[in-house]
C-alpha cells in the first residue's frame, strides 16, 4: 500500500477518524467498518457473504471447526488467529481470505448514500484484526472498483436487481462466469449468487457486468408503478418492440468512440 | 509459512528480485507488495498485472487440451487452469504465478526480475513453491 493521497468524496468522516487514529465502528446504510487506532481492521455489508461464509462455503474451514473457534475465541476477539493456532488455516490463508472479505465489504459500505452515517467508539469486531489496512488504500480501491466496474459495462442495474438470463445463454464463458450464469433464475440478486458461491460480491458484480455487456444475463425490470393503460394507437403501433439491450450496447459503443 | 509478507520477503530472496506482489486478478486488488515496481505505482502494477493473469486464466487457448477449465482438488479447492504466466524484455521478466486456495478466490504472485542477474527458471520453481505453502503451510 503506498502512501498516495487519500481521494476526497468517498466519506469525509471516515478520513477525519483515519487522521484522528480512532477505534470503534463506522456504522453507514449499506456496512459498517471497524477501525483500529484509524486503521481499517474489518467490514461488514449486507451485500456480501461475511468471511464465515468465504471460508466454510469451499470446505476450507468446515462448519464445526467455525463454531468451535467461534465459542472458544469470540469473546476474546481473537476467531481469526485460533483459526490458525488450531491449524485449521495458514497465517497467508487466513489473510488473503479476510482481506478480500474487508475490501468486499468496504466496497459497498462506502457506496454513494444520503442515508446516515454514525461512528462508535471503542467498539470492535469478534473476529479479531488480521491485517490492519490505511483508510486511504481502502478509498483508493473502492473509487478505483467503480470505475472498473463502470469501464466493463455502464449499466448498474445487474449489480443489485434479481436477474434473468438474456437471449443466447448458451454462448461459451469461462468458467468461473459460466457458475455465476448457472444461477441466474430470474429471482436471485448478484448478492444471493456471490453468497451462494461463497465468492465475494465485488468479485460477483465484475462477472456479472462483463455478461451483461455480452447480452447473457440482464436485470429484471422492477414491476411497473401504475397501471396507465396504453393508448389505441400506441397498442397498434407497427413500430417493433426495440431491443433494449441492443440499444443501451450500442449507445455504451459510441460513448467509447 | 507465515503470511503475505513473509511470503513476499521470501520472494525477494531470488537473484535479481526487484520487486513483488500478492494481487487479485478480479479486482485487481494488490494485497501485499514488496520492493520496486516496473512503474513507480505497485497499486497500478497490480491492475495491470491482474489483466494479463485473467485473460490467460479465462481464454480457452491456454487451458489444459484435456477440456478441463478449473479443476476440482480433494479438498474443494479449485486450480485455474493456468500456472503461470511469463513476460520478458529487454531488461527485465516479469513471472506471475496462480495461486491454488481452499477457499473461492483469484489470486496471484507478481514477481519482477532483472534480466541480467534474474534466472527465470529457478524464480518459476520457487514462486510454485512458495505459492502452495502461503495456502498449505
Amino acid at each position: 500500500m503506498t502512501s498516495a493521497p487519500a481521494p476526497t468524496g468517498v466519506s469525509p468522516m471516515l478520513s477525519r477518524l483515519a487522521a484522528e487514529q480512532a477505534t470503534g465502528a463506522l456504522i453507514r446504510e449499506h456496512g459498517t467498518l471497524y477501525l483500529e487506532d484509524g486503521h481499517i481492521v474489518h467490514a461488514e455489508s449486507p451485500a456480501t457473504p461475511g468471511i464465515d461464509v468465504l471460508l466454510t462455503a469451499g470446505g476450507a474451514v468446515q462448519a464445526e471447526g467455525w463454531w468451535e473457534a467461534v465459542d472458544q475465541a469470540g469473546a476474546r476477539q481473537r476467531v481469526g488467529r485460533y483459526l490458525v493456532e488450531r491449524g485449521r488455516l495458514t497465517d497467508g490463508a487466513l489473510e488473503l481470505c479476510h482481506l478480500g472479505a474487508l475490501f468486499d465489504a468496504a466496497y459497498f459500505t462506502l457506496a454513494p448514500t444520503s442515508g446516515p452515517t454514525r461512528f462508535r467508539y471503542g467498539v470492535s469486531h469478534w473476529f479479531g484484526t488480521v491485517r490492519p489496512v490505511p483508510v486511504a488504500a481502502v478509498e483508493r480501491e473502492t473509487l478505483r472498483r467503480r470505475e472498473l466496474l463502470q469501464r466493463i459495462w455502464p449499466e448498474p442495474d445487474t449489480d443489485t436487481a434479481s436477474l434473468t438470463l438474456g437471449p443466447d445463454p448458451d454462448r461459451p464463458v469461462p468458467a468461473r462466469r459460466r457458475r455465476v450464469l448457472d444461477l441466474v433464475d430470474g429471482a436471485r440478486t448478484a448478492s444471493q449468487i456471490a453468497t451462494a458461491l461463497g465468492r465475494p460480491a465485488f468479485h460477483t458484480l465484475v462477472d456479472l457486468r462483463r455478461l451483461a455487456a455480452g447480452g447473457l444475463v440482464a436485470a429484471v425490470p422492477p414491476p411497473p408503478a401504475a397501471t396507465t393503460p396504453v393508448p389505441e394507437w400506441v397498442a397498434h403501433s407497427s413500430v417493433e418492440d426495440p431491443d433494449v439491450a441492443l440499444l443501451r450496447r450500442l449507445r455504451a459503443a459510441l460513448e467509447a468512440l | 509459512m507465515p503470511g503475505i509478507d513473509e511470503c513476499l520477503l521470501e520472494v525477494m530472496r531470488l537473484p535479481g528480485a526487484r520487486g513483488a506482489a500478492v494481487v487479485d486478478w478480479t479486482s485487481g486488488l494488490a494485497l501485499g507488495t514488496v520492493g520496486e515496481s516496473p512503474n513507480g505505482d505497485h497499486e497500478a502494477t497490480a491492475a495491470e498485472a491482474a489483466e494479463l493473469a485473467r485473460l490467460a486464466a479465462e481464454h480457452r487457448a491456454f487451458a489444459p487440451a484435456d477440456g478441463s477449465d478449473w479443476t476440482e482438488g480433494s479438498a474443494g479447492d479449485k486450480a485455474p487452469p493456468v500456472e503461470d504466466v511469463m513476460v520478458t524484455n529487454r531488461d527485465g521478466y516479469h513471472v506471475l504465478r496462480f495461486v491454488r486456495t481452499s477457499f473461492d478466490s483469484s489470486v496471484f504472485l507478481y514477481l519482477w526480475l532483472d534480466r541480467g542477474e534474474g534466472n527465470l527458471a529457478l524464480a518459476r520453481l520457487r514462486l510454485s513453491d512458495l505459492a502452495d505453502r502461503l495456502i498449505l503451510g
